[in-house]
C-alpha cells in the first residue's frame, strides 16, 4: 500500500497539439478511493495509463510510495489495473486468468492456489474457477477482472471504467461492492468513470477532469456544495444545477424579474475583475415552491409554467420554462427544481419558484471561477 | 492495418454458422412431414439445392484430375496409354519402384523439396510474426502504406525478380544451394507472411497484452503467453500457405537450383524428356508432390478454417 503523487504529469500524444493531460497535480493518500471523472475526451484514461505505465509521460513526475515510477516499465510499478473490456485471457480458465500474475513473478504454486481461492471465494467465483471467460456472464467476468487485481495484492489499484459494460441494476450492485471490498482492502485505488453518480458514491474523494486540466479534487460532499467553477457545478450533481447569467445592477444580481443581494465580498471581487455579469447557480432542491400570490414580498422567486415532472418516488422533479411574458427573451430557460413527491405539481401548471436564503452559487462570467459568497 | 486490405472479420457470421451447424447437424431444421411450407421455406430450400449443384460440379472439377492422377500413377505402361480410359486394372507399384531406383533417384530431390520448402516456411512464420505484431501495434504514422508497400512486393510476377536475384545469388554464391531457395522463397513468403499475421494480431485487442505487461510480463513475455497463443489459427494458416507455395514452386527452382538442391517440379519436369513423356512416372511424383501437402492441409483442417474467416481470437 502507498500514496500516489502526480506532479505536474503531462501527456500530449504524438502528432496533436493540445496536451491530452495537462501539468496534472494529484496528491493521493495511502489507502484512499481517488476517483477521476469527467466528460469523454477529457483524458481521464490517459491519466491513469501514465500512472500504470501504459502511457508516456511526457513532462513532469508520478511517484508511486517513495519510487519515482515515471519511466518504469509497467511490470516494475507493482499495479494490478481492471480494464473497460476485463481484457481477461480467452484462452486461459478463471483460476489461470486470476493467477497469472503470481505466475509470472513464479510464486510457489501452492502460495498461487491459496490466493485465488481466497480471491474467489471472497467474490464468489468458487465454481467458476474451471471454466473459460467466455462461458461466464457479464457480471461474473467482471468479478474474475476484479479477482485478478485482489489476487496481485498490489501497492495500487487501478479501474477504468470497470462497470461500464454491466446492465444499470447490476453497475448500482456492484459499485457498493467494489467501495466496500476497497475500504476492507485498504489498497489505494485509482478509479476512472464518466458517471458522476458512480464518483460521488464510491470516492473518498473525486477529482473532476475538463481537455486535461483538473478542475477540482476534493470529498463528494464539497465538490456538491461548493464547486469550484461553472463546470464543476453543471457536471456535479443529478439532476444538474441551475445556472444562469445574471446583470449585476447596484448591488444585485438581475434577471428578468429576479433579483438577488450581492454581499460586499462578492460585490468586491466583481469590480476587482471588472465584470457587470455573473454566472448564479442554484440546485434543484434549494428552491421552494410557493403562492403566485408572494410574487412581491421577495426578490428571490420567478415564474415557472412546468413542462416535465418526473416521478420517482422518494423524489419528484420538475422541469419548466421561465414563464414572465415581460421578459421573452428569458422564455427559452429551462429550470429543475425539486418537489414534494407527495404534491407535485402537475404538466401546464404555473408556479413560482424562490431560491432558498444562501443557497446561491456565484461564479465570474469571465473566468467561470467561484467568486466569495 | 488499412482496412481495405484486411480481409473483413467474420467472427460472428462464423460464431452462429458453427452454432447452427452444431446444433443438429443441420444448418436449418427442415419442416416436419405433412406440414405444408411456406413460400419462404420452399425458396430457401430450392436454393440450398442450387448451392449443392454447385459445389457438387465444383468438387468433381478439382477432384476428377487427382483421382485420375492417383489411379493413372498405379497403372503399367499400357494401361496408362491405353485409348480407352482403363478403371479397373492391375494395380503395379513399378512406377514408384523406377522412381527410387536408377541414377535418377528421388529421394534427394524428395529431401530437397522438404528443406527448402520447411525451412523458409518456418522462417516466414518466425519473421512475420513479428514484423506482423510490430506493424499491427505500431501508432507510427504512415502506416497503412507500410503495410500496403509490404504486400505489394508479392504482386510482382516471379519473372519479374528472377533475373536480379540471379545476379544478387550468383555474387553470394548461393545458385544452387538449399540457402539459396529458402532465402528466393522468403522474398515471397515474407511478406505474405508479415501482412497475413498483422491482419490476426489486429484482432487481439491491446488490452490483453497491457494487462499481461502490468501483470508482470516483458514485452516479449506478453506476445509469448497471451498473443501467440490466440493466434495460434493464425500462425497454421500462415504456416501451411507459405508451405505450400514452396512447396509448389517450379519458377524459383528452375532457376536457382542444380545438382545439389534440385526440388520434386523439377523432377517431373525431368520426366518430359525428347523421347517421350513417361505418364506412369509422371503421375507417381504427381501423387508424391500433391497428398503430403493435403495430408497437412486435413491435419490443420479447423485451423485453416477458422484461419481463413479470422476473428478467432478472441472467442467473443
Ligand atoms: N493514442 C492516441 N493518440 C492520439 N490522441 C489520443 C490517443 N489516445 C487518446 N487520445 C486523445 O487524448 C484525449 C484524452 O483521451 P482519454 O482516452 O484519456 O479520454 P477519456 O477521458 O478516458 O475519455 P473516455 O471517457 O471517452 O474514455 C482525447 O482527446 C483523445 O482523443
Ligand atoms: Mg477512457
Amino acid at each position: 500500500m502507498a500514496k500516489v503523487l502526480y506532479e505536474e504529469a503531462t501527456r500530449v500524444y504524438p502528432g496533436t497539439e493540445r496536451p491530452a493531460v495537462d501539468a496534472l497535480d494529484l496528491d493521493i493518500s495511502d489507502g484512499e478511493f481517488l476517483v477521476l471523472v469527467g466528460p469523454s475526451g477529457c483524458g481521464k484514461s490517459t491519466s491513469l495509463r501514465m500512472l500504470a505505465g501504459l502511457e508516456r509521460v511526457d513532462g513532469g513526475r508520478i511517484t508511486i510510495g517513495e519510487r519515482d515510477v515515471t519511466h518504469l516499465p509497467p511490470r516494475d510499478r507493482d499495479i494490478a489495473m481492471v480494464f473497460q473490456n476485463y481484457a481477461l485471457y480467452p484462452h486461459m480458465s478463471v483460476a489461470d486468468n486470476m493467477g497469472f500474475a503470481l505466475r509470472v513473478m513464479k510464486a510457489p504454486k501452492q502460495e498461487r492456489d491459496r490466493r485465488v481461492r481466497d480471491a474467489a471465494r471472497l467474490l464468489d467465483l468458487e465454481e467458476y474457477l474451471d471454466r473459460r471467460p467466455k462461458e461466464l456472464s457479464g457480471g461474473q467476468r467482471q468479478r474474475v477482472a476484479m479477482g485478478r487485481a485482489i489476487v496481485r495484492e498490489p501497492q495500487v489499484f487501478l479501474m477504468d471504467e470497470p462497470l461500464s459494460n454491466l446492465d444499470a441494476k447490476l453497475r448500482v450492485q456492484t459499485r457498493t461492492q467494489i467501495a466496500a471490498l476497497q475500504r476492507r482492502l485498504g489498497v489505494t485505488t485509482v478509479y476512472v468513470t464518466h458517471d458522476q453518480v458512480e464518483a460521488m458514491t464510491m470516492g473518498d474523494r473525486v477529482a473532476v477532469l475538463k481537455d486535461g486540466l483538473l478542475q477540482q479534487v476534493d470529498t463528494p460532499l464539497r465538490l456538491y456544495q461548493h464547486p469550484a467553477n461553472v463546470f464543476v457545478a453543471g457536471f456535479i450533481g443529478s439532476p444538474s444545477m441551475n445556472l444562469a447569467e445574471f446583470r449585476v445592477e447596484g448591488e444585485e444580481a438581475v434577471l428578468g424579474g429576479t433579483r438577488i443581494r450581492l454581499s460586499r465580498e462578492t460585490l468586491e471581487a466583481l469590480r476587482k475583475e471588472g465584470g457587470d455579469r455573473l454566472v448564479l447557480g442554484f440546485r434543484p432542491e434549494a428552491v421552494d415552491v410557493i403562492a403566485e400570490t408572494d410574487a412581491d414580498a421577495e426578490h428571490r422567486t420567478f415564474p415557472v409554467t412546468v413542462t416535465v415532472v418526473e416521478e420517482l418516488g422518494s423524489d419528484a422533479f420538475l422541469y419548466g420554462q421561465y414563464a414572465d411574458a415581460a421578459h421573452p427573451a428569458l422564455l427559452d430557460q429551462t429550470v429543475i427544481a425539486r418537489v414534494d413527491p407527495n404534491a407535485p405539481p402537475a404538466k401546464g401548471d404555473r408556479v413560482r419558484l424562490r431560491i432558498a436564503q444562501g443557497k446561491e452559487r456565484l461564479f465570474s462570467a469571465v473566468t467561470g471561477r467561484r467568486l466569495p459568497p | 492495418m488499412s482496412t481495405s486490405m484486411t480481409p473483413p472479420s467474420s467472427a460472428h457470421q462464423r460464431t452462429t454458422a458453427d452454432q447452427a451447424v452444431r446444433g443438429n447437424g443441420r444448418a436449418v431444421t427442415a419442416a416436419p412431414p405433412g406440414v405444408p411450407q411456406s413460400p419462404l421455406e420452399a425458396s430457401s430450400k430450392r436454393s440450398r439445392w442450387t448451392v449443392a449443384i454447385l459445389l457438387a460440379v465444383a468438387m468433381l472439377w478439382t477432384l476428377i484430375p487427382l483421382v485420375w492422377m492417383l489411379l493413372s500413377s498405379f497403372k503399367n505402361r499400357s494401361d496408362v496409354t491405353a485409348a480407352t480410359p482403363q478403371v479397373l486394372f492391375a494395380p503395379t507399384l513399378d512406377n514408384y519402384r523406377n522412381l527410387f531406383s536408377g541414377p535418377n533417384n528421388l529421394g534427394p530431390y524428395i529431401w530437397h523439396s522438404v528443406l527448402a520448402a520447411g525451412i523458409s516456411a518456418l522462417l516466414a512464420l518466425f519473421l512475420g510474426a513479428l514484423a506482423g505484431y510490430g506493424l499491427a501495434r505500431t501508432r507510427m504514422r504512415g502506416k497503412k502504406h507500410l503495410a500496403f508497400w509490404i504486400i505489394s512486393t508479392r504482386m510482382a510476377p516471379i519473372a519479374a525478380i528472377v533475373v536480379p536475384l540471379f545476379l544478387i545469388f550468383r555474387g553470394l554464391g548461393l545458385i544452387d544451394s538449399i540457402p539459396g531457395l529458402v532465402l528466393a522463397y522468403l522474398t515471397f513468403n515474407l511478406p505474405f507472411a508479415i501482412w497475413l499475421m498483422s491482419a490476426f494480431f489486429a484482432e487481439v485487442p491491446p488490452s490483453l497484452e497491457e494487462s499481461a505487461l502490468v501483470a508482470g510480463c516483458t514485452r516479449w513475455q506478453a506476445f509469448r503467453t497471451v498473443i501467440l497463443p490466440l493466434t495460434k489459427s493464425g500462425l497454421v494458416t500462415t504456416f501451411v500457405l507459405c508451405l505450400v507455395f514452396a512447396w509448389n514452386d517450379y519458377a524459383f527452382a528452375v532457376v536457382f537450383s542444380g545438382p545439389n538442391s534440385q526440388t520434386l517440379p523439377i523432377a517431373a519436369s525431368q520426366l518430359v524428356t525428347q523421347t517421350g513423356i513417361d505418364w506412369g512416372q509422371l503421375t507417381a511424383i504427381g501423387t508424391i508432390v500433391v497428398v503430403p501437402m493435403m495430408l497437412a492441409g486435413l491435419a490443420v483442417r479447423r485451423w485453416l478454417v477458422t484461419g481463413l474467416t479470422l476473428g478467432a481470437v478472441t472467442g467473443e
